[in-house]
């Protein structure tokens, strides 16, 4: 299998935006290109997990293709819910490593503020298994029915799930891109109004908009992918084994470091998807980043803050840099190359290997992938 | 024959590796093996809970969710009146009720009445009284809404 490069990462401000997506999608793209002096891509692969809903739009990958002025460019859309980007990374890392393509534009992005939050949450729910969802379960009610089982099993504290959105919005803070900018103190994350018993609104990540892109090529380049996975579940949450812990994440990241050849011990910064804040304690013991039972503790002991041992979510991560589900699974990569590559300003940590996680629905469809500075 | 006392789930059970679900599915979700028909007892226990309090429309806030596992072996979600007083672990019984499952706790008195349902026939009457008194809190009491 041929070595697959990252030569061009780029990415657009998340939050409450005014463009369009296609627009978001575009500039993210540009940025990409520029930064790889690839002026034109052998393939396109783009990722958004629900324009026909969100936009009324469809056939999605022509329509990136051609207002990006690739209408000649061969282009697919991938879409695995909420880990539609990282899905894409996956596609695109396939059509270079089988020498299908040299060089492919990876886009993903969404655009979801200009509806109201009940509706966005409809749309999103639409990842979940429909007998479940009759039951009015939201995204935030599985991730509520999950959160009571870890803490009772685990004996996790509201103080550690909390603590990561404290630390996460401090990292946003010097983050240009992030959503939110503003830092949370402890006590008001534990204080803030109760969504889904025992999640809070400040354990959860906002709706946002935003895109971001990388350029894949076979010629060698700064960042490498050194390994990907992909692991599933059931997709209806009352047929898993295991509640409290991911195997669609552990599958993932087993076949990661089986390609990489090297283990959990060699990573040294991670973006993973706290899309709900225990889901970062959960990824980081799924990933071997730590042992079972172990995530909470380290994050109260700032193990994994900026300064710490493991940074995880130097961007601010899904609850604080956001969450424009197309865009997130890339944007973490992002982060990762630009972390890799002395590019990331305020924020730098020190790190030659990077893991991103990705979960898509809830938890059915993930991704783990490694990055390696050459 | 007495009248049931306990609802009885309609679900399905994979003939490979045991695996029963709620609501009955055409295959197993682990094996391409066509699933048998199979009808579980309503008595679980609490696997897990939450409270939603923005839930979505059709659905009365706070809205209480629940996930069951049935003796037999399959899991299921449901609803509730309350969540005061469950725990992880709490012996419910399942209701159905227009096709929606209910949970509803088993208090000391409820277990003791099980108990005499095993034992005999004196029991299920006790049963089939909190039953239908269950049912009568129910109704009209659901969602809002149908589907
Ligand atoms: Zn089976």
């Amino acid at each position: 299998m041929a070595s697959v490069w990252i030569s061009g990462a780029g990415m657009t401000p998340f939050g409450r935006r005014t463009q369009s997506l296609p627009d978001l999608m575009a500039d993210a793209a540009r940025a990409a290109l520029t930064a790889s002096g690839i002026e034109v891509p052998d393939a396109i692969v783009v990722a958004t997990m629900n324009p026909e809903e969100f936009l009324g739009e469809g056939n999605f990958a022509s329509r990136i293709a051609t207002h990006l002025g690739f209408a000649y460019v061969p282009a697919i859309r991938v879409e695995t819910a909420t880990s539609s980007g990282a899905a894409a990374i996956f596609a695109g890392f396939t059509a270079v490593a089988s020498g299908t393509a040299r060089a492919v534009l990876v886009v993903g992005g969404e655009r979801m503020t200009h509806l109201p939050t009940p509706r966005v949450s409809e749309i999103i729910g639409r990842s979940i298994d429909p007998y479940e969802r009759s039951y009015g379960a939201t995204m935030p009610a599985l991730a509520g029915l999950i959160t009571r089982a870890l803490m009772a099993r685990s004996g996790l504290s509201a103080r550690e799930i909390s603590q990561v959105a404290v630390k996460n919005h401090a990292n946003a803070v010097r983050n240009p891109y992030a959503h939110f900018r503003a830092p949370v103190a402890l006590a008001a994350v534990m204080a803030s109004r109760l969504v889904a018993d025992p999640l809070r609104l400040f354990h959860c990540c906002p709706i946002s908009d935003g895109a971001a892109a990388l350029v894949l090529t076979a010629s060698r380049a700064a960042v490498r992918i050194a390994g990907i996975g992909q692991g599933t579940d059931a997709l209806a949450v009352r047929h898993r084994q295991e509640l409290t812990s991911f195997r669609a994440t552990q599958a993932a990241a087993k076949a990661a470091f089986a390609m990489a050849g090297f283990g959990a011990d060699r990573v040294e910064v991670a973006e993973v998807h706290d899309a709900f804040t225990p889901f970062e304690l959960i990824a980081l013991e799924d990933t071997g980043l730590f042992p079972p039972g172990a995530a909470g503790r380290a994050t109260l002991d700032g193990e994994t803050a900026l300064d710490g041992r493991l940074p995880v979510n130097p961007s601010g991560g899904l609850k604080a840099r956001g969450h424009p589900l197309g865009a997130t699974g890339i944007a973490q990569v992002v982060e990762l190359v630009w972390q890799l590559t002395g590019q990331a300003a305020d924020r730098q940590v020190s790190a030659h290997v990077g893991l991103a996680q990705s979960i898509g629905g809830l938890a059915t469809n993930n991704f783990v992938t490694l990055v390696e500075a050459a | 024959m007495p009248p049931p006392v306990i609802d009885q789930i309609q679900g399905s059970r994979c003939p490979q590796c045991g695996t029963a679900v709620v609501p009955p599915a055409r295959f197993c979700p682990w094996h391409p093996v066509a699933m048998a028909p199979v009808s579980l007892t309503g008595l679980g226990e609490i696997v897990t809970f939450t409270t939603l309090h923005s839930p979505p429309e059709g659905f009365r806030s706070p809205l209480h969710i629940a996930l069951v596992e049935l003796q037999g072996g399959a899991r299921l979600v449901c609803h509730g009146e309350a969540t005061r007083g469950i725990r992880i672990g709490s012996r419910v019984a399942i209701e159905a009720v227009d096709r929606v499952y209910y949970f509803a706790h088993l208090g000391a008195l409820d277990r003791a009445r099980l108990f005499w349902r095993r034992a005999g026939r004196r029991g299920e009457r006790l049963e089939a009284i909190a039953r239908s008194w269950a049912k009568r809190l129910w109704k009209g009491r659901g969602r809002d809404t149908g589907e």
